[in-house]
């Protein structure tokens, strides 16, 4: 399982889900899936969504059980 | 999304596939009469009162749900011209896979489904084959699983989209 930060850096941003998704070249849905973890974006993705919220992958995304740095 | 054609196309084709099982019905027992003698002959099908209207009635609705459909394909086509349908496409329209996550729940529908497939059809095989089963029957179970494969992809897909949230 793969926990995330998407929701909480977006929110941070004042982007939608929509918003976001015209960034990173997704639909709102995928967007949705992503913050609930229903599914693991592809690595590309996973860049693109760094990118746009401004912030490195692994601090965007984390394995569960793995919360070392207390995200 | 949610009123994105692919979505309901399913329930189309399910309504589809209803009509053809009222054609089927109704077309199931004809009575044939034929006449051969020296000086006569012939060969007459007629339906009985029940199985002509079942046939005439699904004809009718068939015809009035192609017309309906056609429209709302048209309208889809038009305001989605990068996901077209295209009604003679082999690939079934109702994937959806205009990005990866929607590509991971098309995958998991179909994934469903192919389970489905893959016990309901040779259980109908071995049911038609130690009950001798008439044609009729067979005909209704082949419906029946092609209408429980588009109600497993179509809750599927609906399931997850249903659960997002803004």
């Amino acid at each position: 399982m793969l926990n995330n930060r998407v929701r909480e850096l977006r929110a941070r941003y004042g982007f939608t889900q929509s918003d976001l998704g015209k960034q990173v070249e997704v639909t709102r849905q995928t967007i949705a899936f992503i913050e609930k973890g229903e599914f693991s974006p592809s690595i590309t993705l996973a860049l693109k969504l760094a990118k746009a919220l401004q912030t490195n992958v692994d601090e965007l995304f984390w394995l569960e059980g793995d919360e070392k740095d207390e995200k | 999304m949610k009123n994105d054609f692919r979505l309901q196309y399913p329930l189309w084709m399910m309504g589809f596939i209803v009509v053809l099982g009222l054609l089927a019905y109704g077309l199931s027992s004809p009575v044939t009469k034929v006449i051969n003698t020296e000086t006569e002959q012939s060969v007459t099908i007629s339906l009985g009162p029940v199985g002509g209207m079942f046939a005439l009635g699904a004809i009718v609705i068939y015809i009035i749900m192609l017309t309906i459909f056609l429209f709302k394909l048209k309208k889809h086509n038009k305001k989605n011209p990068a996901q077209r349908i295209s009604p003679f496409s082999i690939r079934p329209p109702e994937y959806l896979e205009q990005d990866e996550g929607m590509t991971y729940i098309t995958r998991k529908a179909a994934q469903k489904v192919y389970t489905f497939i893959t016990w309901s059809l040779p259980a109908l095989a071995g049911i038609a084959i130690a009950l001798s089963l008439p044609r009729i029957y067979i005909i209704f179970g082949i419906l029946l699983i092609a209408l429980g494969q588009y109600w497993i992809y179509y809750s599927e897909v609906r399931k997850h989209l249903k659960e997002e949230i803004e």
